[in-house]
Order: C-alpha cells, then structure tokens, then sequence
C-alpha cells in the first residue's frame, strides 16, 4: 500500500500549510497563528485554538463538528498553549480526495478518515512553526470480528485495495484509532464497533508498533515488517528536510 | 476574527503612482493574465486551478433524488462557494463575507443563468427521478481574481465530470456504476468564462486580472463573462465609478481575446487527461454515449 505522503507549506497565504495522504485520503491543512482572537473566545493564560474541518463535499455536518472537538481536545495538550496567551491558533483542514470505497462505509462512521487528519493536522502546526510539547503519529487498526481465530488484526488498512475487507470490518469488527506522542504514550484512543478488551489491548500494541516503533531500524526486522513502516521514522526525515531547508542560509555543509 | 490587512497608504500610492507610469508591480502588461495551471484529480470532476498564486479547487459531485415539482423535467444544480479560514483568516465559517457573496451570485448568472449546463439532460423520469449536480468551489490560496479562477475550475470540471449511466425499464431505473458502464459527460451547451477588469484612477487605468493588492486599491470593477463564440453572458459592474459604454465595448473585445486564449487551454488540458486515462485506447469501445449523428441502418 501506499505510504503516508507528506508536503510541507503548498500554500502561500497561510502561516503554515500542509498536503497528507493516508488510507486514501488526501487532507490539505492551513493554520494561522497565533492572531487576534474575538473577545468572548479569549482565555486570558492561555491560546485559544479552533480546528475546522471541511469535507470534499457538502457542507459540514454533526460528524465534522465532533470530529472538529475531539481534534480540539487533542491539539490543546499538544501545542504549548501557554506560549501563546490571549491569542487564537485557527486550523483548517480541508478533505480534498476521499478514496471510492468511502460512501459504502457506514455513514456515521468517522474513524476511517482521522488519522489523517490528526497527522496532517501536526504537519501543519510544524509548517507554521507553532510551538509543540512532543511529536504526534495516528493509525487506523481495524480489528475483524472471528480476530483470534485465524484473523489478525490490520494495520492501516488499504481502502482501495481492501475496501470490502475495511466495509467488513467497519460493519461486523472493530476498527480504533490510535495516536501516540514521541515518547510512545497513548494521547488519543477513538474505537467504535464490537469488541472486547483483548482486541483492544491487542490493537493498541500492534499501532504503537507502527506509530513509534524504531526497530525496523535493524535490517532483520526490516525482512519480516517489510511492509510495515514507522510513522516516527517519517516524521523524522520531514522534520529533517524542513530544519535543513530552513537552516540554508547558514551556509553550512 | 482579524479583518483583511488593509494595504498602507504608502504601499497604495506606490501601487497607483507605478500604473500612472505603466507599470504593474508584478511585471505584467495592462491586459495581461497571470500565469495559468490547471490540473485534473484522479476521478472525474475535479480541477485545481492556479491563477498565479490564487488557488480554486472545485468538485463535482452527483447524486439521485426527486426533481422540485414546478420544474419536473429538469435536473438540480447547485454551486456551493463557501470560504473557509484557509484562504485568508478574515474569512469566518458560516459567516459569509461580501466577497463570497458576490462571487456566490456571479458563478450563478455566469453559468447557471446562462444555462451552460442543459439541466434537462439530468432528468431520469419526469417528477420522479433526477440527478442532483452539486460543485464545491473550495478557495484554497487568495490573491484576488477569485471570479475569473473559480469559473475557469468550475466549467473545466464540469467538462472532465462523467455521470453515471441510467438505463430505464418502465419505472424502474437502474443506475450503473463506474466499474459496469462507461461514465457518460454532461451536456454542456457553451462554456462561458469570466474575465474581470478594474479600473484606477478615475477610470483611466483599466487592467484585467488584478492581484489582491491590486484589487484593495481599484475603484471599479467591470466582470464580462462570455463563451469563445463571442457570445457576452452577463456583464456585471461593481464600486462607485462610472464607466464609459465604449470602454465597456473595449472589454468586450479584449475580453473574447482572453477567453479564446482560456477556453484553448483548458480543452488541451482535458484533451492530455483523456489521453493519460485512455490506457490501451479502449475508451472508444467502453463509451456508453449516444452517437449524435444517425449512424447508417444495414440493409
């Protein structure tokens, strides 16, 4: 499947701007901040922060607002708010491509598309140089119904290739959403379907491994997770590529 | 929410004082448009134009309902322009600014009241079933020229959109999806464009195409909107300045010339995306669509 793509500030306007595909979605993200903020959202210590999420089609609706709250939530313990008093960090995330599977998946159903966001969401705060207590990495676990009994547990599921396997899961499974910041603790666990706390146990490890795990470093592991890649080790060469891009004018190497 | 920088006065005069002197600050002749890209998405319906540093993205999107029943024979179709922070932060959600209402009603006489799109070809069963178009116009980069960057996206994706095939059996409509039949394309009856001119210094200066700078400082705005035929859709003047009827007659022509210009891109565009999706050269043979000319009966 295809990995995760990144590109940092497409945009020009925005303060800091960024393209992510996952799982067949394609998310463009901008954020402005820190600006003014109205009077009656002001928070007199800290930032006030405001995540819009709009979908490729349509207007928004009840789903985008939660999906919008359980963003705000997250981001509030991610952004060093404290750096920013009396001021307004505005995220914009708008859904440009969604994959074809998409419409046959329930509609309640907004886990799919969140680790998509939540990461194109850190790439853009990166972009627009706000300030960050740690690193963040999401995944999608889609844990089938017979797991356990010659089923395992899928990772990032492709919803082009495995689209009726994702439905499947979607309709009869379990399916999580994981994120973890740089020390490799949970910040963030959406799980919605049936399942039972092994499954969950389960899937917690199995997207720790892709969001933080650093040891397919070593070429043996390398061989057996061929196909499995680490989201921190992405985030590192981004970051790596931005600092180095940034940092040209020093003229050094 | 921030309102929009005002431009300084200084960075005004500036601006004014290099026009009295035939210069625009990006280097461009007075009639000159800013460099055009325009991009097909993956599936059908979508373009990203860039007029310069503005970036439109539209979607189209489609689906089945029943028609309004004082119009049973015709289809649904709406624009949908709502602007979000992204393109600039004085943009509120759910709180429309006059910008995008204006270009809301502008994209409405230009292709809607114009009827670009033949809505009757989106009736499946009079009074029961229709398709429902629906484009997105998602403003993801502002630098002005939102009217002429929005409708060169919105017709170039209504030209690359592909409808799925209907077939129909009495009252039972079977709807076919991308994977059993060939998409078929909308009918369009023309493909009208927008060209916008603003006006400075008590209309002396005219220039087509202003950046946002340019825009903040302007004093009028003319919006001709016409198809490559020469055919003017709707003309539309907007501030205080009053605007001689030869001078509109002048933005008539170069107007044509412009749309011309446009209208040849983008058909080489689609034509470059037809020819990157024809994979094998199957296309001819999958195509559901009717021959227009009556083919020769046998025998």
């Amino acid at each position: 499947m295809p990995a995760p793509k990144t590109t940092l500030n497409p945009l020009r306007r925005p303060d800091g701007s960024a393209t992510h595909s996952q799982n067949g979605y394609t998310i463009i993200g901008a954020v402005n901040g820190p600006i003014e903020v109205q009077r009656r959202d002001e928070i007199p210590d800290e930032a006030a922060i405001e995540v819009n999420v709009r979908p490729a089609t349509g207007v928004g609706s009840p789903k985008e607002r939660r999906i919008e709250q359980v963003l705000t939530t997250l981001l509030r313990n991610i952004i060093l708010t404290h750096d920013y008093p009396r001021t307004l960090i505005q995220l914009t995330l708008q859904i440009l491509s969604t994959p074809s599977t998409h419409s046959t998946l329930p509609s309640a159903s907004s886990l799919p598309v969140l680790p998509a966001l939540i990461n194109t969401a850190y790439a853009t705060l990166l972009a627009g140089s706000i300030r960050l207590s740690t690193t963040l990495a999401a995944v999608l676990v889609a844990v089938p119904k017979r797991f356990g009994k010659g089923e395992a547990v899928i990772v990032d599921p492709d919803p082009e290739e495995g689209g009726s396997e994702l439905e499947a899961v979607a309709r009869k499974g379990g399916l999580h959403v994981f994120a973890f910041d740089g020390r490799g603790e949970a910040v963030l666990a959406e799980s919605e379907g049936d399942f039972g706390i092994e499954d969950w146990e389960e899937a917690c490890e199995a997207a720790r491994g892709v969001c933080c795990g650093l040891q397919d470093e070593s070429p043996d592991v390398m061989e057996v997770e061929g196909a499995k890649r680490s989201m921190v080790r992405g985030l590192r060469e981004l970051v790596k590529g931005e600092v180095e891009k940034e940092g040209r004018w020093r003229g050094e190497g | 929410m921030p309102r929009e920088a005002e431009l300084s006065l200084n960075a005004r005069e500036f601006i004014l004082q290099a026009l009295r002197e035939n210069v625009r600050l990006d280097g461009r002749a007075f009639d000159d448009l800013r460099e055009l890209q325009l991009s097909f998405g993956d599936e059908y319906g979508v373009a990203d134009v860039r007029l310069g540093k503005t970036r439109v993205l539209v979607r189209i999107s489609v689906e089945v309902t029943t028609p309004f029943p004082d119009r049973k024979f015709d289809g649904i179709f709406t624009i949908s322009t709502e602007f979000s922070p992204m393109a600039s932060p004085a943009f509120e959600v759910g709180r429309p600014t006059e910008a995008e209402t204006l270009l809301s009603r502008l994209l409405e006489k230009a292709i809607r009241r114009s009827s670009a799109l033949d809505t009757e070809g989106l009736c499946i069963i009079a009074g029961l079933k229709c398709f429902a178009l629906r484009a997105d116009v998602h403003v993801l980069d502002h630098d002005g020229g939102l009217v002429d960057a929005a409708c060169i996206a919105l017709v170039a994706a209504l030209r690359h959109f592909r409808r799925p095939d209907v077939s129909v059996e009495g009252e039972k409509v079977t709807v076919y999806s991308i994977r059993e039949r060939e998409p078929v394309p909308l009918s369009l009856l023309h493909h009208p464009l927008c060209v916008t001119f603003s006006y400075f210094n008590g209309g002396e200066i005219a220039l087509v195409d202003a950046n946002l700078a340019e825009e903040q400082v302007s004093e009028a705005e003319v919006v001709v909107t016409m198809n490559r035929h020469g055919e003017v859709c709707q003309v539309a003047k907007y501030g205080g300045l009053p605007i001689d009827a030869l001078a509109l007659l002048n933005c008539t022509n170069v107007a044509l010339a412009k749309v011309q210009m446009l209208d040849k891109v983008i058909q080489q565009r689609l034509e470059e995306d037809a020819k990157r999706r024809d994979k094998g050269g199957l296309m001819a043979e999958l195509s559901a669509e009717n021959a227009r000319a009556n083919a020769a009966i046998p025998g």
